[in-house]
Protein backbone atom coordinates (compact mmCIF):
# COMPACT_ATOMS: atom_id res chain seq x y z
CA UNK A 1 0.00 0.00 0.00
CA UNK A 2 1.31 3.44 -0.76
CA UNK A 3 1.73 6.23 1.44
CA UNK A 4 -1.44 7.68 -0.28
CA UNK A 5 -3.35 5.04 0.03
CA UNK A 6 -2.62 4.55 3.75
CA UNK A 7 -3.01 8.87 4.10
CA UNK A 8 -6.49 8.84 2.30
CA UNK A 9 -7.79 5.58 4.12
CA UNK A 10 -6.59 7.41 7.48
CA UNK A 11 -8.70 11.03 6.45
CA UNK A 12 -11.86 8.65 5.83
CA UNK A 13 -11.38 7.06 9.22
CA UNK A 14 -11.28 10.47 11.30
CA UNK A 15 -14.02 11.79 8.81
CA UNK A 16 -16.24 9.50 10.07
CA UNK A 17 -15.58 9.21 13.92
CA UNK A 18 -15.52 13.58 13.56
CA UNK A 19 -18.64 13.12 15.84
CA UNK A 20 -16.56 11.41 18.57
CA UNK A 21 -13.81 13.88 18.48
CA UNK A 22 -14.83 16.23 21.67
CA UNK A 23 -12.44 19.42 20.72
CA UNK A 24 -14.06 19.38 17.04
CA UNK A 25 -17.83 19.18 18.73
CA UNK A 26 -17.18 21.72 20.99
CA UNK A 27 -15.48 24.42 18.33
CA UNK A 28 -17.97 23.70 16.20
CA UNK A 29 -21.39 23.96 18.84
CA UNK A 30 -19.36 27.16 19.54
CA UNK A 31 -20.63 28.85 16.62
CA UNK A 32 -23.72 30.60 16.07
CA UNK A 33 -25.13 30.15 19.80
CA UNK A 34 -24.46 33.02 21.60
CA UNK A 35 -21.58 35.43 22.62
CA UNK A 36 -20.26 33.42 25.94
CA UNK A 37 -20.07 30.03 24.01
CA UNK A 38 -18.13 31.46 21.41
CA UNK A 39 -15.61 33.98 23.77
CA UNK A 40 -15.09 30.74 26.24
CA UNK A 41 -14.33 28.12 23.62
CA UNK A 42 -11.80 31.13 22.65
CA UNK A 43 -10.43 31.50 25.87
CA UNK A 44 -10.15 27.64 26.47
CA UNK A 45 -8.09 27.53 23.33
CA UNK A 46 -5.37 30.41 24.40
CA UNK A 47 -5.20 28.69 27.06
CA UNK A 48 -4.32 25.53 25.80
CA UNK A 49 -1.95 27.18 23.93
CA UNK A 50 -0.65 28.67 26.82
CA UNK A 51 -0.09 25.43 28.11
CA UNK A 52 1.66 24.00 25.12
CA UNK A 53 4.14 26.90 25.05
CA UNK A 54 4.82 26.45 28.74
CA UNK A 55 5.94 22.52 28.03
CA UNK A 56 8.16 23.45 25.09
CA UNK A 57 9.76 26.06 27.30
CA UNK A 58 10.31 23.57 30.24
CA UNK A 59 12.26 21.41 27.75
CA UNK A 60 13.85 23.99 25.83
CA UNK A 61 17.32 23.72 26.62
CA UNK A 62 18.03 27.40 24.76
CA UNK A 63 17.68 30.04 27.32
CA UNK A 64 17.03 32.92 24.40
CA UNK A 65 13.70 30.22 23.08
CA UNK A 66 12.75 29.38 26.84
CA UNK A 67 12.88 33.50 27.39
CA UNK A 68 10.57 34.44 23.99
CA UNK A 69 8.11 31.79 24.91
CA UNK A 70 7.77 32.87 28.69
CA UNK A 71 7.12 36.30 27.13
CA UNK A 72 4.70 35.30 24.92
CA UNK A 73 3.17 33.30 28.06
CA UNK A 74 2.64 36.37 30.58
CA UNK A 75 1.13 38.60 27.47
CA UNK A 76 -1.20 35.86 27.06
CA UNK A 77 -2.19 35.62 30.75
CA UNK A 78 -2.70 39.46 30.81
CA UNK A 79 -4.99 39.32 27.54
CA UNK A 80 -6.49 36.22 28.80
CA UNK A 81 -7.75 38.05 32.49
CA UNK A 82 -9.52 40.97 30.54
CA UNK A 83 -11.44 38.20 28.83
CA UNK A 84 -12.39 36.40 31.83
CA UNK A 85 -13.96 39.76 33.54
CA UNK A 86 -15.39 39.67 29.98
CA UNK A 87 -17.04 36.79 30.34
CA UNK A 88 -17.88 37.01 33.91
CA UNK A 89 -20.26 39.99 32.85
CA UNK A 90 -21.34 37.56 29.75
CA UNK A 91 -22.22 34.89 32.28
CA UNK A 92 -24.41 36.70 34.39
CA UNK A 93 -26.50 37.92 31.21
CA UNK A 94 -29.63 36.01 31.30
CA UNK A 95 -29.69 34.06 27.50
CA UNK A 96 -33.21 32.56 26.23
CA UNK A 97 -33.17 28.87 25.95
CA UNK A 98 -30.69 28.45 28.54
CA UNK A 99 -31.27 26.58 31.69
CA UNK A 100 -31.19 27.73 35.33
CA UNK A 101 -28.35 24.88 35.78
CA UNK A 102 -26.71 25.79 32.62
CA UNK A 103 -26.08 29.20 33.73
CA UNK A 104 -24.67 28.53 37.36
CA UNK A 105 -22.15 26.38 35.64
CA UNK A 106 -21.11 28.84 33.40
CA UNK A 107 -20.71 31.49 36.26
CA UNK A 108 -18.82 28.21 37.77
CA UNK A 109 -16.43 27.65 34.62
CA UNK A 110 -16.09 31.71 34.38
CA UNK A 111 -15.07 31.78 38.44
CA UNK A 112 -12.57 29.08 37.55
CA UNK A 113 -10.33 30.85 35.03
CA UNK A 114 -8.80 32.80 36.64
CA UNK A 115 -7.01 30.16 38.72
CA UNK A 116 -6.02 28.67 35.14
CA UNK A 117 -4.70 31.15 33.55
CA UNK A 118 -2.41 32.29 36.50
CA UNK A 119 -1.39 28.68 36.75
CA UNK A 120 -0.34 28.47 33.54
CA UNK A 121 3.74 28.59 33.56
CA UNK A 122 5.83 31.73 32.26
CA UNK A 123 9.13 31.32 33.88
CA UNK A 124 8.12 34.22 36.60
CA UNK A 125 5.44 32.03 39.01
CA UNK A 126 5.85 31.07 42.56
CA UNK A 127 4.97 27.69 43.05
CA UNK A 128 3.27 28.47 46.46
CA UNK A 129 0.56 30.36 44.56
CA UNK A 130 -1.06 26.94 42.55
CA UNK A 131 -2.30 25.27 45.66
CA UNK A 132 -6.41 25.46 45.02
CA UNK A 133 -8.52 26.03 43.16
CA UNK A 134 -8.25 23.30 40.69
CA UNK A 135 -11.97 21.86 41.81
CA UNK A 136 -14.09 23.92 40.24
CA UNK A 137 -12.69 23.43 36.92
CA UNK A 138 -13.45 19.25 36.93
CA UNK A 139 -16.70 19.43 35.58
CA UNK A 140 -15.66 20.43 31.55
CA UNK A 141 -12.83 19.22 29.84
CA UNK A 142 -11.65 16.44 32.25
CA UNK A 143 -8.71 15.20 29.48
CA UNK A 144 -6.93 18.19 29.23
CA UNK A 145 -7.31 19.09 32.75
CA UNK A 146 -4.93 16.50 33.98
CA UNK A 147 -2.48 16.76 31.94
CA UNK A 148 -1.55 19.89 32.53
CA UNK A 149 -1.78 19.30 36.10
CA UNK A 150 0.63 16.94 35.70
CA UNK A 151 2.85 19.30 34.21
CA UNK A 152 2.16 21.73 37.16
CA UNK A 153 3.12 19.58 39.82
CA UNK A 154 6.52 19.06 37.97
CA UNK A 155 7.33 22.46 38.14
CA UNK A 156 5.79 22.93 41.25
CA UNK A 157 8.52 20.80 43.53
CA UNK A 158 11.72 22.23 40.54
CA UNK A 159 10.50 25.78 41.36
CA UNK A 160 9.23 25.53 45.50
CA UNK A 161 13.39 26.25 46.00
CA UNK A 162 14.04 29.50 44.20
CA UNK A 163 10.54 30.59 44.57
CA UNK A 164 11.73 33.78 46.97
CA UNK A 165 14.19 35.14 44.69
CA UNK A 166 11.56 34.53 41.71
CA UNK A 167 9.04 36.48 43.99
CA UNK A 168 11.29 39.31 44.08
CA UNK A 169 11.85 39.16 40.57
CA UNK A 170 8.22 39.43 39.80
CA UNK A 171 7.98 42.28 41.99
CA UNK A 172 10.86 43.90 39.84
CA UNK A 173 9.70 43.32 36.56
CA UNK A 174 6.45 44.38 37.39
CA UNK A 175 7.58 47.89 38.63
CA UNK A 176 10.18 48.34 35.62
CA UNK A 177 6.82 47.55 33.55
CA UNK A 178 4.80 50.32 35.06
CA UNK A 179 7.30 52.76 34.44
CA UNK A 180 7.14 51.39 31.24
CA UNK A 181 3.82 51.37 30.87
CA UNK A 182 3.91 54.85 31.52
CA UNK A 183 6.43 55.95 29.08
CA UNK A 184 4.79 54.08 26.50
CA UNK A 185 2.01 56.03 26.98
CA UNK A 186 3.32 59.27 26.38
CA UNK A 187 4.72 58.14 23.32
CA UNK A 188 1.73 57.06 22.15
CA UNK A 189 -0.08 60.63 23.23
CA UNK A 190 2.77 62.14 20.86
CA UNK A 191 2.14 59.74 18.06
CA UNK A 192 -1.25 60.35 18.19
CA UNK A 193 -1.20 64.03 17.58
CA UNK A 194 1.43 63.60 15.38
CA UNK A 195 -0.74 61.71 13.27
CA UNK A 196 -3.44 63.93 13.52
CA UNK A 197 -1.21 67.00 12.60
CA UNK A 198 0.27 65.17 9.42
CA UNK A 199 -3.36 64.35 8.74
CA UNK A 200 -5.12 67.83 8.54
CA UNK A 201 -1.66 69.39 7.03
CA UNK A 202 -2.20 66.19 4.00
CA UNK A 203 -5.82 67.87 3.95
CA UNK A 204 -4.99 71.25 3.48
CA UNK A 205 -2.33 70.90 0.89
CA UNK A 206 -4.96 69.12 -1.07
CA UNK A 207 -7.35 71.73 -0.66
CA UNK A 208 -4.76 74.69 -2.13
CA UNK A 209 -3.73 72.36 -4.62
CA UNK A 210 -6.57 73.65 -7.37
CA UNK A 211 -6.05 76.96 -6.00
CA UNK A 212 -2.33 76.98 -7.23
CA UNK A 213 -3.24 75.57 -10.47
CA UNK A 214 -5.31 78.40 -11.40
CA UNK A 215 -2.85 80.85 -10.15
CA UNK A 216 -0.46 79.00 -12.70
CA UNK A 217 -2.68 79.90 -15.38
CA UNK A 218 -3.77 83.72 -14.83
CA UNK A 219 0.24 84.43 -14.44
CA UNK A 220 0.83 82.38 -17.67
CA UNK A 221 -1.84 84.87 -18.95
CA UNK A 222 -0.58 87.60 -17.15
CA UNK A 223 2.89 86.87 -18.21
CA UNK A 224 2.37 86.66 -21.87
CA UNK A 225 0.15 89.86 -22.28
CA UNK A 226 3.02 91.68 -19.98
CA UNK A 227 5.68 90.19 -22.93
CA UNK A 228 3.50 91.78 -26.07
CA UNK A 229 3.00 94.88 -23.84
CA UNK A 230 6.80 95.43 -23.93
CA UNK A 231 7.37 94.25 -27.02
CA UNK A 232 4.75 96.83 -28.40
CA UNK A 233 5.98 99.79 -26.13
CA UNK A 234 9.87 98.98 -27.63
CA UNK A 235 8.46 99.88 -30.66
CA UNK A 236 6.71 103.08 -29.87
CA UNK A 237 10.10 104.30 -28.59
CA UNK A 238 12.70 102.96 -30.99
CA UNK A 239 10.40 104.75 -33.57
CA UNK A 240 10.04 108.42 -32.23
CA UNK A 241 13.69 108.64 -31.17
CA UNK A 242 15.05 107.20 -34.08
CA UNK A 243 18.33 108.80 -34.92
CA UNK A 244 16.88 110.66 -37.88
CA UNK A 245 13.72 112.05 -36.00
CA UNK A 246 16.47 113.35 -33.34
CA UNK A 247 18.49 115.12 -35.89
CA UNK A 248 15.31 117.04 -37.08
CA UNK A 249 14.70 117.70 -33.10
CA UNK A 250 17.88 119.52 -32.74
CA UNK A 251 17.89 121.80 -35.83
CA UNK A 252 14.32 123.12 -35.09
CA UNK A 253 15.99 123.86 -31.85
CA UNK A 254 18.32 125.99 -33.12
CA UNK A 255 16.34 127.72 -35.40
CA UNK A 256 14.02 128.52 -32.56
CA UNK A 257 17.14 129.69 -30.20
CA UNK A 258 18.75 131.53 -33.41
CA UNK A 259 15.47 133.88 -33.53
CA UNK A 260 14.55 134.20 -30.44
CA UNK A 261 18.16 135.64 -30.09
CA UNK A 262 17.84 137.73 -32.91
CA UNK A 263 14.36 139.36 -31.48
CA UNK A 264 16.30 140.13 -28.09
CA UNK A 265 18.44 141.97 -29.32
CA UNK A 266 15.73 143.61 -31.87
CA UNK A 267 13.57 143.89 -28.73
CA UNK A 268 16.54 145.36 -26.40
CA UNK A 269 17.23 148.49 -29.01
CA UNK A 270 13.45 148.63 -29.84
CA UNK A 271 12.67 149.47 -26.04
CA UNK A 272 14.86 151.92 -25.79
CA UNK A 273 13.17 153.94 -28.38
CA UNK A 274 9.51 153.52 -27.46
CA UNK A 275 6.61 151.15 -25.90
CA UNK A 276 3.93 150.93 -28.30
CA UNK A 277 6.64 149.28 -30.85
CA UNK A 278 7.46 146.34 -28.31
CA UNK A 279 3.89 144.95 -28.56
CA UNK A 280 3.82 144.21 -32.16
CA UNK A 281 6.81 142.21 -32.71
CA UNK A 282 6.31 140.14 -29.64
CA UNK A 283 3.41 139.01 -31.31
CA UNK A 284 5.26 138.43 -34.45
CA UNK A 285 7.97 136.09 -31.99
CA UNK A 286 4.62 134.62 -30.67
CA UNK A 287 3.35 133.59 -34.03
CA UNK A 288 6.51 132.86 -35.83
CA UNK A 289 7.24 130.11 -32.86
CA UNK A 290 3.85 128.82 -32.51
CA UNK A 291 4.75 128.07 -36.26
CA UNK A 292 6.94 126.80 -35.59
CA UNK A 293 6.09 124.52 -33.27
CA UNK A 294 3.39 123.39 -35.29
CA UNK A 295 5.54 122.30 -37.82
CA UNK A 296 7.90 120.53 -35.20
CA UNK A 297 4.65 118.34 -33.97
CA UNK A 298 3.61 117.50 -37.54
CA UNK A 299 6.98 116.32 -38.34
CA UNK A 300 6.98 113.99 -35.05
CA UNK A 301 3.34 112.90 -36.30
CA UNK A 302 4.30 112.33 -39.73
CA UNK A 303 7.39 109.84 -38.26
CA UNK A 304 5.22 108.03 -35.38
CA UNK A 305 2.25 107.23 -38.08
CA UNK A 306 5.07 106.08 -40.63
CA UNK A 307 6.40 103.84 -37.60
CA UNK B 1 -8.89 118.92 -6.48
CA UNK B 2 -10.01 120.01 -2.51
CA UNK B 3 -8.53 117.73 -0.33
CA UNK B 4 -12.24 118.54 2.22
CA UNK B 5 -14.10 115.78 2.09
CA UNK B 6 -17.41 117.93 2.57
CA UNK B 7 -16.60 119.79 -0.86
CA UNK B 8 -15.70 116.55 -2.46
CA UNK B 9 -18.97 114.75 -1.70
CA UNK B 10 -21.18 117.79 -2.17
CA UNK B 11 -19.41 118.06 -5.79
CA UNK B 12 -19.91 114.54 -6.72
CA UNK B 13 -23.36 114.87 -5.75
CA UNK B 14 -23.71 117.75 -8.31
CA UNK B 15 -22.01 115.69 -10.87
CA UNK B 16 -25.30 112.64 -10.42
CA UNK B 17 -27.88 114.95 -10.19
CA UNK B 18 -29.78 115.38 -13.53
CA UNK B 19 -30.62 118.91 -13.99
CA UNK B 20 -31.83 121.40 -17.27
CA UNK B 21 -27.98 121.34 -18.09
CA UNK B 22 -26.91 118.27 -17.18
CA UNK B 23 -28.42 115.80 -18.88
CA UNK B 24 -26.42 112.15 -18.49
CA UNK B 25 -24.73 111.89 -15.25
CA UNK B 26 -20.58 111.60 -14.95
CA UNK B 27 -20.36 108.49 -12.96
CA UNK B 28 -16.82 108.47 -13.69
CA UNK B 29 -15.95 111.51 -11.94
CA UNK B 30 -18.70 111.39 -9.31
CA UNK B 31 -16.98 108.07 -8.58
CA UNK B 32 -13.78 109.43 -8.22
CA UNK B 33 -14.86 112.35 -5.41
CA UNK B 34 -17.15 109.45 -3.38
CA UNK B 35 -13.67 107.58 -3.29
CA UNK B 36 -11.33 110.24 -2.10
CA UNK B 37 -14.40 111.48 0.13
CA UNK B 38 -14.56 108.46 1.89
CA UNK B 39 -11.26 107.75 2.68
CA UNK B 40 -10.87 110.85 3.78
CA UNK B 41 -13.60 110.55 6.10
CA UNK B 42 -12.36 106.93 7.38
CA UNK B 43 -8.67 108.78 8.32
CA UNK B 44 -10.85 111.29 10.33
CA UNK B 45 -12.83 108.87 11.86
CA UNK B 46 -15.99 109.78 10.74
CA UNK B 47 -17.61 106.57 10.05
CA UNK B 48 -21.33 107.53 9.13
CA UNK B 49 -19.97 109.51 6.87
CA UNK B 50 -17.25 107.66 5.12
CA UNK B 51 -19.58 104.91 5.04
CA UNK B 52 -22.27 106.43 3.25
CA UNK B 53 -19.86 108.04 0.77
CA UNK B 54 -18.33 104.18 0.23
CA UNK B 55 -21.82 103.37 -0.81
CA UNK B 56 -22.15 106.18 -3.17
CA UNK B 57 -18.79 105.05 -4.41
CA UNK B 58 -20.05 101.54 -4.97
CA UNK B 59 -23.87 102.74 -6.88
CA UNK B 60 -21.25 104.68 -8.87
CA UNK B 61 -19.13 101.63 -10.01
CA UNK B 62 -21.80 99.85 -10.60
CA UNK B 63 -23.75 102.35 -13.29
CA UNK B 64 -19.75 102.01 -15.05
CA UNK B 65 -20.45 98.25 -14.90
CA UNK B 66 -17.31 97.04 -12.90
CA UNK B 67 -19.04 95.30 -9.98
CA UNK B 68 -15.86 93.86 -8.66
CA UNK B 69 -14.99 97.58 -7.53
CA UNK B 70 -18.70 97.85 -6.45
CA UNK B 71 -18.40 94.96 -4.25
CA UNK B 72 -15.34 95.99 -2.86
CA UNK B 73 -16.53 99.45 -1.59
CA UNK B 74 -19.84 97.73 -0.02
CA UNK B 75 -17.36 95.33 1.91
CA UNK B 76 -15.84 98.64 3.27
CA UNK B 77 -18.67 100.17 3.85
CA UNK B 78 -19.63 97.49 5.75
CA UNK B 79 -16.46 97.26 7.47
CA UNK B 80 -17.41 100.94 8.53
CA UNK B 81 -21.14 99.85 9.64
CA UNK B 82 -19.50 97.08 11.93
CA UNK B 83 -17.15 99.88 13.43
CA UNK B 84 -20.67 101.68 14.49
CA UNK B 85 -22.26 98.65 15.48
CA UNK B 86 -25.47 98.69 13.14
CA UNK B 87 -25.63 95.05 13.00
CA UNK B 88 -28.23 94.75 10.62
CA UNK B 89 -27.33 97.39 8.12
CA UNK B 90 -23.79 94.89 8.48
CA UNK B 91 -25.53 92.14 7.57
CA UNK B 92 -27.16 93.81 4.79
CA UNK B 93 -24.01 95.44 3.27
CA UNK B 94 -22.02 92.60 3.42
CA UNK B 95 -25.31 90.67 1.31
CA UNK B 96 -25.05 93.24 -1.14
CA UNK B 97 -21.23 93.34 -1.90
CA UNK B 98 -21.81 89.00 -1.93
CA UNK B 99 -24.42 89.73 -4.54
CA UNK B 100 -21.88 91.92 -6.89
CA UNK B 101 -19.16 89.06 -6.42
CA UNK B 102 -21.65 86.78 -7.60
CA UNK B 103 -22.12 88.89 -10.67
CA UNK B 104 -18.79 89.00 -11.59
CA UNK B 105 -18.84 84.60 -11.20
CA UNK B 106 -16.63 85.27 -8.26
CA UNK B 107 -17.92 82.33 -5.55
CA UNK B 108 -15.19 82.55 -3.41
CA UNK B 109 -15.12 86.30 -2.67
CA UNK B 110 -18.90 86.31 -2.28
CA UNK B 111 -18.57 83.43 -0.17
CA UNK B 112 -16.20 85.11 2.02
CA UNK B 113 -17.76 88.12 2.52
CA UNK B 114 -21.13 86.48 3.97
CA UNK B 115 -18.79 84.83 6.31
CA UNK B 116 -17.11 87.65 7.47
CA UNK B 117 -20.80 88.98 7.97
CA UNK B 118 -22.22 85.97 10.00
CA UNK B 119 -18.54 86.33 12.04
CA UNK B 120 -19.00 89.86 12.64
CA UNK B 121 -22.74 89.11 13.76
CA UNK B 122 -22.49 86.03 15.83
CA UNK B 123 -22.47 87.79 18.99
CA UNK B 124 -25.80 89.70 18.35
CA UNK B 125 -27.90 88.56 15.80
CA UNK B 126 -26.99 84.39 15.91
CA UNK B 127 -30.18 83.81 14.19
CA UNK B 128 -29.00 86.04 11.47
CA UNK B 129 -25.19 84.57 11.40
CA UNK B 130 -26.81 81.03 10.87
CA UNK B 131 -28.62 82.17 7.46
CA UNK B 132 -25.32 83.86 6.83
CA UNK B 133 -22.90 80.68 7.25
CA UNK B 134 -25.98 78.33 5.22
CA UNK B 135 -25.96 80.71 2.23
CA UNK B 136 -22.22 81.25 2.10
CA UNK B 137 -21.82 77.49 2.61
CA UNK B 138 -24.21 77.14 -0.40
CA UNK B 139 -22.37 79.41 -2.72
CA UNK B 140 -19.42 77.07 -2.40
CA UNK B 141 -21.15 73.93 -2.94
CA UNK B 142 -22.88 75.36 -6.22
CA UNK B 143 -19.37 76.03 -7.08
CA UNK B 144 -18.12 72.89 -6.13
CA UNK B 145 -15.89 74.19 -3.70
CA UNK B 146 -16.42 71.73 -0.85
CA UNK B 147 -13.15 71.97 0.89
CA UNK B 148 -13.22 75.85 1.54
CA UNK B 149 -16.60 75.17 3.30
CA UNK B 150 -15.07 72.94 5.91
CA UNK B 151 -14.39 76.27 8.03
CA UNK B 152 -17.51 77.41 7.45
CA UNK B 153 -19.30 74.10 8.58
CA UNK B 154 -16.95 74.35 11.70
CA UNK B 155 -18.06 77.89 12.58
CA UNK B 156 -21.74 77.04 12.03
CA UNK B 157 -21.50 74.10 14.25
CA UNK B 158 -20.28 76.04 16.90
CA UNK B 159 -22.89 78.94 16.83
CA UNK B 160 -25.63 76.25 17.15
CA UNK B 161 -24.11 74.47 20.42
CA UNK B 162 -23.98 78.62 21.18
CA UNK B 163 -27.61 78.64 21.02
CA UNK B 164 -28.36 75.27 22.04
CA UNK B 165 -29.64 73.31 19.32
CA UNK B 166 -27.68 70.25 19.39
CA UNK B 167 -29.49 68.67 16.91
CA UNK B 168 -28.96 71.46 14.39
CA UNK B 169 -25.31 71.38 15.27
CA UNK B 170 -25.09 67.56 14.61
CA UNK B 171 -27.10 68.29 11.58
CA UNK B 172 -24.31 70.80 10.14
CA UNK B 173 -21.34 68.23 11.45
CA UNK B 174 -23.08 65.45 9.56
CA UNK B 175 -23.01 67.79 6.30
CA UNK B 176 -19.11 68.67 7.21
CA UNK B 177 -18.87 64.84 6.58
CA UNK B 178 -20.99 64.82 3.61
CA UNK B 179 -18.75 67.57 2.08
CA UNK B 180 -15.29 66.03 3.08
CA UNK B 181 -16.87 62.69 1.83
CA UNK B 182 -17.23 63.91 -1.80
CA UNK B 183 -14.19 65.78 -1.86
CA UNK B 184 -11.85 62.76 -0.14
CA UNK B 185 -10.83 64.25 2.95
CA UNK B 186 -11.69 61.28 4.93
CA UNK B 187 -9.82 62.50 8.64
CA UNK B 188 -12.09 65.62 8.89
CA UNK B 189 -14.87 63.72 8.01
CA UNK B 190 -14.26 61.09 10.34
CA UNK B 191 -13.58 63.46 12.70
CA UNK B 192 -17.08 64.97 11.89
CA UNK B 193 -19.12 62.06 12.40
CA UNK B 194 -17.50 61.57 16.26
CA UNK B 195 -18.02 65.30 16.99
CA UNK B 196 -21.90 64.32 15.62
CA UNK B 197 -22.20 61.37 18.15
CA UNK B 198 -20.45 63.95 20.52
CA UNK B 199 -23.09 66.34 20.44
CA UNK B 200 -26.17 63.88 20.65
CA UNK B 201 -24.71 62.31 23.84
CA UNK B 202 -24.18 65.62 25.27
CA UNK B 203 -27.96 66.66 24.81
CA UNK B 204 -28.55 63.35 26.42
CA UNK B 205 -30.34 61.41 23.24
CA UNK B 206 -28.06 58.09 23.51
CA UNK B 207 -30.32 56.96 21.05
CA UNK B 208 -29.81 59.13 18.27
CA UNK B 209 -26.19 59.10 19.19
CA UNK B 210 -26.34 55.19 18.73
CA UNK B 211 -28.37 55.54 15.34
CA UNK B 212 -25.89 58.44 14.17
CA UNK B 213 -22.99 55.80 14.97
CA UNK B 214 -24.75 53.08 13.02
CA UNK B 215 -25.31 55.25 10.32
CA UNK B 216 -22.09 56.34 9.95
CA UNK B 217 -20.72 52.93 9.91
CA UNK B 218 -22.27 52.14 6.94
CA UNK B 219 -18.41 53.02 5.86
CA UNK B 220 -16.41 50.56 6.28
CA UNK B 221 -12.90 52.75 7.03
CA UNK B 222 -14.82 54.53 9.61
CA UNK B 223 -15.26 51.43 11.50
CA UNK B 224 -11.35 50.75 11.56
CA UNK B 225 -10.62 54.27 12.16
CA UNK B 226 -9.41 55.70 15.51
CA UNK B 227 -12.40 58.26 15.61
CA UNK B 228 -14.83 55.44 15.04
CA UNK B 229 -13.32 53.21 17.34
CA UNK B 230 -13.54 55.97 20.47
CA UNK B 231 -16.93 56.27 19.42
CA UNK B 232 -17.98 52.82 19.31
CA UNK B 233 -16.37 52.50 22.87
CA UNK B 234 -18.44 55.76 23.91
CA UNK B 235 -21.75 54.03 23.26
CA UNK B 236 -20.94 50.81 24.56
CA UNK B 237 -19.70 52.62 27.36
CA UNK B 238 -22.91 54.96 27.82
CA UNK B 239 -24.94 51.35 27.30
CA UNK B 240 -23.12 49.84 30.24
CA UNK B 241 -23.52 52.88 32.37
CA UNK B 242 -19.86 52.46 33.31
CA UNK B 243 -19.18 56.87 34.11
CA UNK B 244 -15.54 56.00 34.75
CA UNK B 245 -15.09 54.64 31.28
CA UNK B 246 -17.20 57.57 29.86
CA UNK B 247 -14.80 60.21 31.82
CA UNK B 248 -11.49 58.46 30.71
CA UNK B 249 -12.24 58.32 26.93
CA UNK B 250 -13.85 62.02 27.10
CA UNK B 251 -9.68 62.51 27.99
CA UNK B 252 -8.52 60.42 25.46
CA UNK B 253 -6.04 62.12 23.15
CA UNK B 254 -8.76 61.25 19.73
CA UNK B 255 -11.49 63.76 21.58
CA UNK B 256 -8.85 66.20 22.20
CA UNK B 257 -7.96 66.24 18.13
CA UNK B 258 -11.62 67.66 17.58
CA UNK B 259 -12.89 71.08 17.51
CA UNK B 260 -12.27 73.08 20.45
CA UNK B 261 -16.55 73.29 20.92
CA UNK B 262 -16.92 69.94 20.87
CA UNK B 263 -14.12 69.52 23.18
CA UNK B 264 -15.27 71.26 25.56
CA UNK B 265 -19.46 69.21 25.36
CA UNK B 266 -16.68 65.96 25.41
CA UNK B 267 -15.11 67.17 28.55
CA UNK B 268 -18.95 67.39 30.53
CA UNK B 269 -19.87 64.17 29.39
CA UNK B 270 -22.08 62.61 30.68
CA UNK B 271 -24.55 64.92 31.47
CA UNK B 272 -27.19 63.40 33.69
CA UNK B 273 -27.90 59.87 34.70
CA UNK B 274 -26.58 56.65 32.40
CA UNK B 275 -28.68 54.17 33.28
CA UNK B 276 -26.81 50.98 32.17
CA UNK B 277 -30.37 48.62 33.32
CA UNK B 278 -32.11 49.85 30.93
CA UNK B 279 -29.85 49.75 28.46
CA UNK B 280 -29.38 45.96 29.15
CA UNK B 281 -32.45 44.88 28.87
CA UNK B 282 -32.84 46.39 25.48
CA UNK B 283 -30.02 44.63 24.24
CA UNK B 284 -31.65 40.59 25.27
CA UNK B 285 -34.38 42.04 23.44
CA UNK B 286 -32.71 43.16 20.51
CA UNK B 287 -30.84 39.70 20.91
CA UNK B 288 -33.86 37.47 20.51
CA UNK B 289 -35.09 39.94 17.73
CA UNK B 290 -32.11 38.48 16.12
CA UNK B 291 -32.57 34.58 16.83
CA UNK B 292 -36.16 35.30 15.82
CA UNK B 293 -35.30 36.36 12.06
Amino acid sequence: MSVIDIIFRVDEICKRYDKYDIEKQRELNAYGDDVFARLYATVEADIDAAMGKADRAAKESKRAVTAALNAENRKTKARLMDEVTKLQKLARKKVKGLSKEEQAIRADLVLALPERIQAIPDGTTTGADQGGGWGGSASHKNITFDTSEENLNDDFFQQSEESSQFRQEHERRKLKQACKDEGLDVISDGLDTLKNLAHDMGEELDRQVPLMDEIDTKVDRANSELRNTNVRLKQTITSLRSSRNFCIDIILLCVILGIASYIYKYVCVLYLNSLTYFLLPLLAVFHLLSCLANTYLFCTCCSILQG
Amino acid sequence: MSSDPDKLVAKADKLTKLTLTRWSADWRNATLNYEQAANAYRVAKKYEKSKDAFEKASKGQEMLSSPWDAAKHMESAAALAKELGNWNEVADLYRRASELYVECGRAQPASDALGKAARVVEDHLPDVAVQLYTDAISLLEEDDKDQMAFDLYRALTAVHIKLEKYTDAAAALLRLGLAADKSNATNSQFKAYLGAIIVYLYAHDVKAAEKCYNDCSQIPAFLGSDQGRCGSRLISAYSEGAVEEIKRLAQSSTISHLDHAIIKLGRKLPTGEVTAVKAGTEEGEGLDENDLT
